[in-house]
């Protein structure tokens, strides 16, 4: 990787320098790979004298640390001040009344600038990314944007962040309305291709994306991204207006940013591409067990502390007599969305032959289990199963707990924003740019989130 | 040898609660037995070797001293069942007090086995019981 950057750096400069400021769409999909590493030199025109620029050092960096542990190697910040994010930002008024975007990314980026990450960076996206200093981005935030941009376009920003600030072991994480306003009404049904081009550009295998979805007050001009109403909607608005942050980098850094980061408040949230490691998970033979059943393995009788068991051995069991049996998963380990009870209901399945096994509840740790003696006071979670019918032999089941869609993103999204007081706190096409970022992240076949191999078999 | 005692132990049932099952087979119904068997022997061996050989007392081989014998063996045996579950930690149930019977039952028998196995080495007692 570094060879192909380094060698045609010659070359890639001269381009570069012929291309700067024609930043467009045009140009993404007009030019073929061989430029690519033109739009990587020409992104970072650092406002703040002796900033370095950000592409090459930290891929150096990042590469000598281990991916999975320790701190990141860098997390880059980039704020959207577009004339559309005005509204979130509004100039201090006589009544010092703020936003809660004012708020919450004020103290993000506080958060941030805190956190244990080796280099923190911090950016204004205009038509380009303009390095900010914290001090600077922070002020921005609180006190309102100086100099508004016209507008940004996502698929070029998308493109910018995963071309240029895109390392091992780094998080780029962008701050914006995502209103996407495509040029026409012909454009917008290829929304989630034009995202899905602008991600896959550079072909990163391991991109994932995080999206927190939170909304804010809003108290400026709007701009809808349909064209074909009202242009903007001044003194808006009545309604709270979503904003996003999107966590862009490779699944595992994704993953520990999100954790530590953006885990700590309540937000909406979807993610694609981000893998987690398989939570911890046992069966639980001394809580809410009902009939003639016992773990399955050799050495259950040992009964090791902290020993998690998989094999459910089944003396006896008919439709008058059933099994149950209760599985603890700890699973503070993955975000928000994928802890969450109804989430959890709705797309944790049990796949099972030759027995009618099934899950009958899916509950949360109370304060009774967590104060228990029993091995059931380390699980946040229990999945209880019920059997009335058995096979002849061992059988694999599996406890998978599928990546959907979660149901917020229909609910946020709408296909006309041009009258936003009636339409409450949607998105212009969000599903459309989902699907774009899912093509792209999410794989060919969405990989269950996490999958529990359990064994049900005759006792002997 | 699991195997056995394991055949030996569930004549009287599978253990309860079924969760249980692992311990009880793997760990409580050898060291049971083991331990019933170990203690019938030692008790015979006292009877007919250290009292009615070693230390020659001559009063104490009649049925009635070997009957004494055999219920303490057999109290002994059931308190061992109470002994290894509780040590066990196995979950609280009535089956802890229907195994601990049992074994004083299998208590009694082994030391009539042993009986009748030693007594002849015995020189006070080796026609005790009969």
């Amino acid at each position: 990787m570094h060879l192909t950057r380094s060698f045609p750096l010659l070359p890639a400069l001269a381009l570069g320098v012929l291309l700067s400021g024609c930043y467009s769409r045009s140009d993404m999909k007009g030019e073929n790979r061989a430029a690519e590493p033109a739009v990587t030199e020409t992104v970072p025109p650092a406002e703040t004298p002796g900033a370095a620029a950000p592409t090459e050092t930290p891929a150096a960096e990042a590469a000598a640390a281990p991916a999975g542990t320790g701190p990141l190697a860098q997390v880059n910040v980039f704020l959207e001040v577009s004339g559309s994010m005005e509204g979130f930002m509004p100039k201090t008024g006589a009544d010092a009344a703020n936003t809660r975007f004012q708020q919450h990314v004020a103290q993000f980026l506080s958060e941030v600038n805190r956190s244990s990450a080796a280099r923190k960076t911090y950016f204004r996206i205009k038509e380009k990314p303009y390095r900010d200093s914290y001090q600077q981005l922070s002020q921005t935030v609180r006190g309102g944007i100086q100099q508004p941009a016209s507008s940004t376009d996502i698929p070029t920003v998308l493109d910018t962040l995963v071309t240029g600030y895109y390392a091992p072991n780094s998080v780029s994480v962008l701050i914006s309305d995502f209103i996407y306003s495509p040029k026409n009404a012909g454009a917008i049904p290829y929304i989630s291709t034009d995202i899905t081009d602008a991600l896959n550009r550079t072909r990163r295998a391991d991109l994932a994306v995080s999206v927190y979805g939170y909304a804010s007050d809003f108290r400026g001009t709007y701009y809808p991204a349909l064209k074909s109403g009202p242009k903007k909607i001044t003194g808006c608005c009545d309604t709270a207006v979503p904003y996003y942050f999107w966590v862009i980098g490779p699944a595992d850094a994704v993953r520990r940013f999100d954790a530590a980061q953006l885990e700590k408040q309540p937000a909406q949230q979807a993610h694609f591409g981000v893998k987690y490691p398989a939570p911890p998970t046992s069966l639980l033979s001394r809580f809410q067990n009902v009939g003639a059943w016992y773990y399955g393995e050799k050495d259950a009788s040992k009964r090791t502390a902290g020993a998690s068991y998989h094999t459910v051995a089944i003396s006896k069991v008919s439709a008058k007599e059933p099994v149950e049996f209760v599985v603890g998963l700890d699973l503070q380990a993955l975000p928000g969305l994928y802890r969450d009870l109804n989430y959890l209901k709705a797309n944790l399945q049990l796949q099972a032959q030759d027995t009618d096994a099934k899950i009958v509840s899916v509950f949360g740790a109370s304060d009774q289990t967590k104060n228990s003696s029993g091995a059931e006071n380390q699980y946040t979670h229990f999945v209880k199963v019920r059997v009335t019918k058995l096979g002849a032999g061992a059988r694999p089941v599996q406890l998978v707990l599928r990546d959907q869609r979660p149901a917020w993103v229909s609910q946020w999204t709408t296909k006309n924003d041009s009258n936003i007081n009636q339409t409450g706190a949607k998105t212009f096409a969000l599903s459309s740019l989902l699907d774009g970022v899912e093509a792209v992240a999410g794989g060919e076949q969405k990989a269950p989130v996490f999958t529990i191999p359990l064994t049900l078999q005759p006792a002997d | 040898m699991k195997g056995f005692f394991r055949f030996l132990y569930e004549l009287i049932g599978t253990p309860q609660p079924p969760s249980e099952t692992p311990v009880y087979r793997e760990v409580i119904f050898p060291n049971v037995g083991l331990l019933t068997i170990g203690l019938s022997l030692a008790m015979v061996l006292i009877f007919y070797y250290l009292i009615n050989r070693a230390m020659g007392v001559a009063t104490f081989n009649k049925l009635r001293h070997w009957v004494i014998f055999l219920v303490i063996n057999a109290l002994l045996a059931f308190f061992i069942g109470l002994w290894q579950t509780s040590s066990q930690e196995v979950a609280s149930h009535s089956y802890v007090y229907w195994m601990s019977t049992w074994n004083a039952i299998l208590g009694l028998f082994w030391f009539f086995l042993f009986s009748v196995l030693l007594k002849r080495g015995s020189t006070n007692a080796s026609t005790t019981p009969f």
